[in-house]
């Protein structure tokens, strides 16, 4: 196990700087997810810690020791790739078995440490089958069996449930965690899913073109984001963000206004959660509109309003009927977060910044 | 109706200038016919066509010509655009234009590349001649194409030369389709690069390499241009290849029973080679699907 420190790690393809002076430090035993749109930088980033990909200046840091001209088999690291890179001519257990033969581990311990970790994977039953006969759940299984047989000190995962249907990834995201769990070893997870995120990740960092906009807890992201590219970013259905301006300790934009405790100033940008508002007939509710969509998710209806320029949108009750085009009020729920944000630079206005957070 | 009869013009072109010569040598393998003597072919003489070869030493020279000639050419071909490719497979700056470079041998008409290569090792001015003779002396003044290995060592040089950036291309497809992620697995892995290429890489290669070397050999096994511009199957039969021979039987000394049979053994063993290559495909996949 051990703990990974990237330093100023910069990457530059010809004139593009993909990658900008990168700070990360990934404590021993984390489950750190790299989050972002693509293009972003979070692969460019995971294959420099694994060595695919040479770093243009920075350090690289695994367990203390500085690791930027290693090679990716010398870092004691261990990948899985978003499209598994399992070995097509090879069996299962050859799969499994190839970082332990290319280690020169003794063939009587290959065989028990393949067939432990592929019981720890479901995996004993498929052993001498060829990857091509394989479902996308089974292959992903044995690339995981293949990243652990050799106990590494840090997984590597790049995107490793983009390929699965959208049921098996929420199983295999509950596998992951346990197995995490069970071996405790520093993991770096890139994703651009926001619930994979929110789900696995002990810390996330979510990136913007190179740079590490947030890097906090997922409670805290949630709660507290740092900017608007962060608030729009989290949560599902995502964060209203409405357009105004406070004036004696309200914020006012058409249809909207909320009491807030900030001084006066133009350009803001107020946010708020749907499942922090409630549907409401009271004539002076924060936020008046007329009806715009109703849509039934199953455990709830997400209540769509149009007032002004803005859509506005609740999380409501299953069972909430309306006509479109009807009026309709929304009011924020006991203890709900109202979050305000500086709209030229799109920074948090409570005093929290993008940079320096910790946990 | 209006199909069909759209069809026929083809149909009797393909008929006239491929199905019906076949036939044609095919029963002419089985009389005899000296066209010196006859305009139309003779009697029916059974196999004693066939039974010839195995006892004539012409045929049996060309056949053992052939195989040298075609194993070391097909070797040589594949090992090089193997190498080749997996130089250019990385996409620099030169990209364009080395690929541009690299069809240009293939462009060029075979009896022209023999022509142009018999120029190139004449002892007295040839350029590669004089060339090689100035970097390595013991060299200079070689009797190159007098030699009947070293005849047939440029023979294999041609053919290698004009095929080699053709199989490149093929080498390159292949390659392009194997996932990067399979290698980059086995670096991470642990795997030297030569065990990446051996281990990983050749093996995705299977198809490629059998669809490569099939291809090479049939083309190799059908070798004359430049047997004829080159060396004219000498010094004496060092380089008198079987499509050679044939040529030489048919329409030098006229003998088109014993021609005909000869070209029906060659196309047997193209023939055996294509369903060897087409068992040796269907198992693989058998391997991959089953």
């Amino acid at each position: 196990m051990a703990d990974v420190r990237l330093v100023d790690i910069e990457k530059k393809y010809g004139n593009f700087l993909a990658v900008p002076q990168l700070n990360l430090t990934i404590e021993d035993g984390e489950f750190l997810v790299l989050l972002g749109p693509s293009g972003c930088g979070k692969t460019t980033t995971m294959r420099m810690i694994a060595g695919l990909e040479e770093i243009t200046s920075g350090d690289i840091e695994i367990a203390g020791k500085r690791i930027n001209d290693k090679p990716p088999k010398d870092r004691d690291i261990a990948m899985v790739f978003q499209n598994y890179g399992l070995y097509p001519h090879m069996t299962v257990r050859q799969n499994i078995d190839y970082p332990l033969k290319l280690r020169g581990v003794d063939r009587a311990a290959r065989t028990r440490r393949v067939q432990e970790t592929a019981e720890k994977v479901e995996l004993e039953a498929l052993l001498e089958r060829r990857p091509s006969e394989l479902s996308g759940g089974q292959r992903q299984r044995v690339a995981l069996a293949r990243a652990i047989v050799r106990t590494p000190s840090i997984f590597l995962m790049d995107e490793p449930l983009s390929n699965l249907d959208a049921k098996l990834r929420v199983t295999m995201r509950a596998e992951l965690k346990h197995l995490h769990h069970e071996l405790g070893v520093t993991t770096v997870y890139v994703t651009h899913d926001q619930m994979e995120a929110m789900t696995l990740a002990s810390r996330i960092a979510i990136m913007r073109e190179g740079r590490i906009v947030q890097l906090d807890t997922p409670k805290r992201i949630y709660s507290e984001p740092a900017d608007l590219f962060v608030a729009g970013f989290i949560g599902s259905p995502s964060m209203n963000l409405i357009d105004g301006a406070i004036a004696g300790g309200v914020f006012t934009a058409p249809g909207v206004s909320f009491p807030v405790d900030q001084p006066d100033r133009d350009d803001v940008v107020l946010g708020i959660r749907p499942e922090d508002l409630e549907i409401s007939t009271a004539p002076d509710a924060p936020v008046i509109g007329k009806l715009y969509a109703l849509e039934l998710t199953g455990e709830s209806t997400l209540v769509t309003l149009r007032t002004g320029a803005n859509s506005v949108c609740a999380r409501g009750p299953a069972d909430h009927e309306a006509e479109i085009n009807a009026p309709c009020h929304f009011v924020p729920k006991p203890g709900a977060r109202v979050h305000l944000f500086d709209r030229p630079s799109g920074h948090r206005l409570d005093g929290l910044s993008a940079k320096g957070q910790t946990l | 109706m209006l199909p069909y009869w759209l069809l026929i013009p083809a149909f009797v072109i393909v008929l006239a200038t491929t199905i019906y010569p076949l036939a044609y040598s095919f029963v002419t393998s089985f009389r005899e016919w000296d066209l010196t003597k006859q305009r139309r072919p003779d009697g029916f003489v059974g196999f004693d066509n066939y039974l010839h070869a195995a006892s004539e030493s012409g045929f049996q020279n060309s056949l053992w010509v052939t195989t040298i000639f075609v194993v070391t050419s097909v070797a040589l071909t594949l090992v090089i655009a193997m190498s080749l490719a997996l130089l250019l497979r990385r996409k620099g700056r030169m990209h364009t234009f080395t690929r541009i470079v690299l069809i240009l041998p293939f462009a060029m008409s075979p009896a022209l590349i023999g022509v142009s290569y018999r120029f190139m090792f004449n002892p007295e001015f040839g350029v590669l001649a004089k060339g090689l003779g100035a970097v390595f002396p013991a060299l200079e003044g070689m009797p190159w194409l007098a030699d009947p290995n070293l005849a047939m060592a440029i023979l294999v040089l041609t053919d290698v030369w004009h095929w080699a950036p053709y199989m490149t291309f093929m080498c390159l497809g292949g390659l392009a389709s194997i996932p990067r992620e399979t290698e980059e697995a086995a670096r991470i892995d642990g795997a030297s690069y030569l065990r990446i290429f051996f281990g990983i890489i050749l093996p995705q290669m299977k198809g490629v390499l059998l669809v490569t070397a099939v291809l090479k050999t049939i083309f190799a096994l059908k070798m004359f241009d430049q047997v004829v511009t080159l060396t004219g199957g000498g010094p004496g039969t060092s380089t008198e290849t079987l499509a050679f021979f044939v040529f030489n039987v048919g329409f030098k000394w006229y003998d088109m029973g014993y021609a005909s049979a000869l070209a029906w053994i060659l196309t047997a063993i193209m023939m055996l080679i294509s369903i060897w290559y087409v068992r040796m495909l269907l198992s693989d996949r058998k391997m991959a699907t089953a």
